[in-house]
């Protein structure tokens, strides 16, 4: 029954928030809101209870807005708030129509003046005498990433601290936060790499395969144990608690990839469960450690946490279409690398239920001969790469909803962008 | 410059190096240690620590043992971490949890803090020093998982198929990975960042040390760069001490104990640490006779000291004399070749200078059973 107190407000958000962009000019986001074609498509296929279209009732599961409530749980508040510091969505859509184009200031932009030392704070955190083991745990702390933990964790705090009439700069402790959401990522990278034998990572050579898995391991583990004091030196039991979760979720997510589920609707839940475990908990419960650094409320620390997991599942989504669709123009030939693992993911999933035969495919983790290109090119003549996309507007959308509830700020509104970011970036 | 013989033998010597930390503690003359361990046992109340209980009942480590199965007739050294697990459990993993668990209660309650309560103890032991075994433990065995990691690049056809070697590093990541992120969560569920930062530096040096560990095993160094002594004893607390050491300090910190009782517990694990691993490396050195004989390590203890006494030049005539004609290693041969010398009589005074500083650590707590086992482990590291 949540869903009939959500689709109502839900959908007028969206509609209003289609008006604004188009008179705003961000023509580039109307274009994820033709949803009505996708849906009438997926409802004249017959789609399954999760693959539903927009406001359509009967089948509710695939909003993200129910998977926040059931399935990725973590009590979200959906009423609606009235409480004098939160800010109503309705305020938000009136003072989105007041912000011109130019005024959605550019994440990167706003959060380079935090993230200038980030990497030299980190190196640091990092010392240890063994030059080659030094070198191992530096690697890829370059320059060279995106950066967009740290990024997402400094705008929220920003807001966060201007939501809680906090002047001034970044608190220490929420810097430190920053700094060590890029470093458990990375550990987990290291590991991933050993974990699926890659060789190449954004543009180089994996730890692994220069160093050999041995050694790539330990420096993983060397990362993991210096964020670990990084964070316990913030001195904050219940961030130390927050981000620990986050170390867990990681592993158990890793877990997840291991099994696949005859069922396809658990199969569903299992991969937003997973995507939520490996790439989500880290942005959210950073988002929420940067929280309860500043405010005691946790209708706010709930807030941070629920951006960041829609934004972090949004952004996976949006990953894993990008294993279908990025190279295909450059280089004429897909990577299809999560097929290549095994790995069965929205695309997919989504595929599957155009075309049955992949059914069998999944199963066997795609380890036939030839059933990555089969599988690939059943995944092209469906819809499942606009089914995903769509699915990860959706939850952008329950991300700039929560974010909106905060006061006004520039940061607030760098983190609305942000969305829009991650829907359309295509590398 | 080395045969590939060699560095297959040296392979073999490592792989069985996990299994000898594994079971080393039995080793050192099994009746006797056995009694001493049982014994503490006892006084601490129930065994050990749940820890295996809990993580080996989760879902994610049945997935593992099920997959393992696969590993059987592969020379994945996961399989042997495995196996020592389930078998050696009784006393020998769980030694650390053990020494904790003692001190927590040699220590007593704490005199300070009134959020402590003495009714929450069992045995004399609180719940958070409890679950503070368990995390040592934890992360002991993470890292035997850890250590098991093959590189993929030195696998030959001859050691069997890769992908093996692949499906058993994976499992091995996953699995330590799993220990150590449960390590994590207990840690923070214990609400003191002090013992936060002090554990987590315990794993900060643990990984060193097998870093250390690793690039002094490998043919070329241990051959060639000869470590000294002292070096051979800073990377040994890192790779073998630090963790105890550390969780005996931890436990003194979350019953509020004052600085210097942290000390005295900090030196008590480091020393019995060392003590220990040097019973452990003597080990080839002090059976007589008969049999096969044992294969140790190039940067075993006595090995150290003898390279140390005799110098770089002799020692490697001697490794020269001891390759057969296939230029494989003749152990019995190096081992009479360091026997000749002072290098074990050397390392046996190291040794016994570790118990004693173990045993002189732990003199401050006032005297009770606790202490009594404390003083019976300290002083069974020196017995062979």
């Amino acid at each position: 029954m949540v869903l009939e107190n959500m689709a109502g407000p839900w959908w007028r958000l969206c509609r209003r928030w289609t008006a604004t962009c188009a008179s705003t000019g961000l023509s580039e986001t109307v274009c994820h809101f033709n949803a009505r074609s996708v849906s009438s498509s997926a409802s004249s296929l017959g789609r399954a209870s999760w693959s539903s279209g927009p406001g359509n009732q009967r089948q509710p599961s695939a909003l993200p807005t129910q998977m926040n409530q059931n399935l990725l749980n973590p009590t979200s508040s959906f009423t609606r708030h009235e409480s004098r510091l939160l800010y109503p969505t309705l305020q938000f859509c009136s003072c989105r129509a007041a912000h011109s184009d130019a005024k959605l200031k550019d994440p990167f932009t706003l959060a380079q003046k935090d993230l200038t030392s980030l990497y030299d704070d980190i190196k640091k955190e990092l010392f240890v005498s063994k030059e080659e083991l030094k070198s191992l745990c530096d690697y890829y702390f370059d320059g060279k990433g995106k950066a967009i933990r740290p990024m997402i964790v400094v705008l929220m705090a920003r807001a966060l601290n201007i939501h809680s009439n906090k002047a001034g700069d970044l608190l220490p402790g929420q810097r430190a936060v920053a700094m060590i959401s890029e470093m458990i990522h990375t550990a987990s990278l290291v590991h991933d790499d050993v974990i699926d034998g890659s060789d190449k990572r954004r543009g180089k050579r994996t730890v692994n395969d220069v160093w050999g898995e041995r050694k790539a391991i330990l420096a993983g583990d060397f990362i993991l144990s210096a964020a670990s004091m990084a964070l316990a030196r913030i001195g904050n039991n219940t961030v130390v608690k927050v981000l620990s979760q986050v170390i867990e979720d990681l592993v158990r997510g890793e877990f997840m990839q291991l099994g696949s589920k005859e069922n396809e609707d658990e199969r569903f839940k299992h991969y937003l469960e997973k995507t939520f475990k490996k790439t989500a908990s880290l942005i959210a419960n950073s988002c929420k450690a940067v929280s309860i650094l500043v405010n005691s409320d946790p209708e706010v620390h709930e807030i941070a946490y629920q951006y960041g997991k829609n934004v972090g599942i949004a952004f996976q989504l949006v990953d894993d279409v990008l294993d279908f669709t990025s190279g295909a123009n450059q280089l004429g030939k897909p990577s299809a690398a999560d097929l290549k693992l095994g790995l069965a993911t929205g695309p997919v999933l989504f595929a599957c239920q155009q075309f049955p035969e992949l059914h069998a495919m999944i199963m066997r983790r795609f380890s036939s001969n030839g059933d990555v290109d089969r599988a690939w090119q059943y995944v092209l003549q469906s819809d499942g790469v606009q089914q995903t996309n769509y699915l990860a507007q959706r939850y952008c959308q329950e991300a700039i909803r929560q974010i909106s509830r905060l006061r006004p700020s520039p940061e607030r509104d760098a983190l609305i962008r942000l969305t829009e970011i991650v829907l359309t970036r295509n590398k | 410059m080395l045969p590939a013989a060699w560095s297959r033998l040296s392979r073999g010597a490592l792989a069985g190096r996990g299994q000898r930390t594994l079971s080393l503690f039995s080793s050192s003359g099994p009746s006797n240690w056995n009694k001493v361990v049982s014994d503490a046992e006892k006084i601490v109340g129930y065994p050990t620590s749940f820890m295996s209980l809990r993580c080996l009942l989760s879902d994610e480590l049945s997935n593992v043992a099920m997959h393992v199965r696969k590993l059987v007739g592969t020379q994945h050294p996961l399989l042997n971490t495995a196996r020592g697990i389930v078998y050696d459990s009784r006393n020998n993993l769980q030694m650390r949890g053990l020494v904790v668990l003692l001190l927590s209660k040699a220590a007593g309650p704490s005199h300070t803090a009134s959020s402590l309560l003495a009714q929450d103890m069992v045995s004399g032991i609180y719940p958070s020093q409890r679950n503070l075994a368990e995390i040592t433990e934890l992360i002991h065995t993470a890292f035997l998982v850890h250590r098991g990691i093959v590189n993929l690049k030195d696998w030959t056809v001859s050691d069997g198929p890769l992908k093996d070697m692949q499906f058993g590093n994976k499992m091995a990541v996953l699995s330590g990975d799993f220990l150590l992120a449960n390590a994590c969560t207990g840690l923070a569920q214990l609400n003191n960042t002090k013992v936060v930062e002090l554990i987590s530096s315990a794993i900060r040096d643990l990984v060193q040390g097998i870093y250390y560990e690793n690039a002094s095993n490998t043919e070329e160094n241990s051959l060639t760069d000869g470590v000294d002594v002292a070096t051979w004893e800073e990377q040994t607390f890192l790779s073998h001490g630090a963790l105890l050491a550390k969780s005996c300090q931890a436990a003194m910190e979350l019953a509020k104990h004052d600085k210097d009782s942290q000390r005295l517990a900090y030196k008590y694990g480091k020393h019995l640490s060392l003590g220990h691993k040097l019973n452990s490396d003597l080990q080839p050195f002090m059976k007589r006779g008969m049999g096969e004989p044992m294969l140790f390590s190039m940067t075993a203890a006595p090995v150290i000291f003898h390279r140390q006494i005799v110098g770089q030049e002799r020692w490697h005539q001697q490794l020269q004399q001891a390759k057969t004609l296939r230029n494989q290693l003749d152990y019995s041969k190096l081992l009479a070749a360091v026997k000749s010398e002072k290098g074990v009589s050397s390392a046996v005074d190291l040794c016994c200078y570790h118990s004693n500083k173990a045993l002189e650590a732990i003199q401050a707590f006032p005297s009770s059973e606790a202490r009594s086992a404390l003083e019976n482990i300290a002083s069974a590291i020196t017995k062979f």
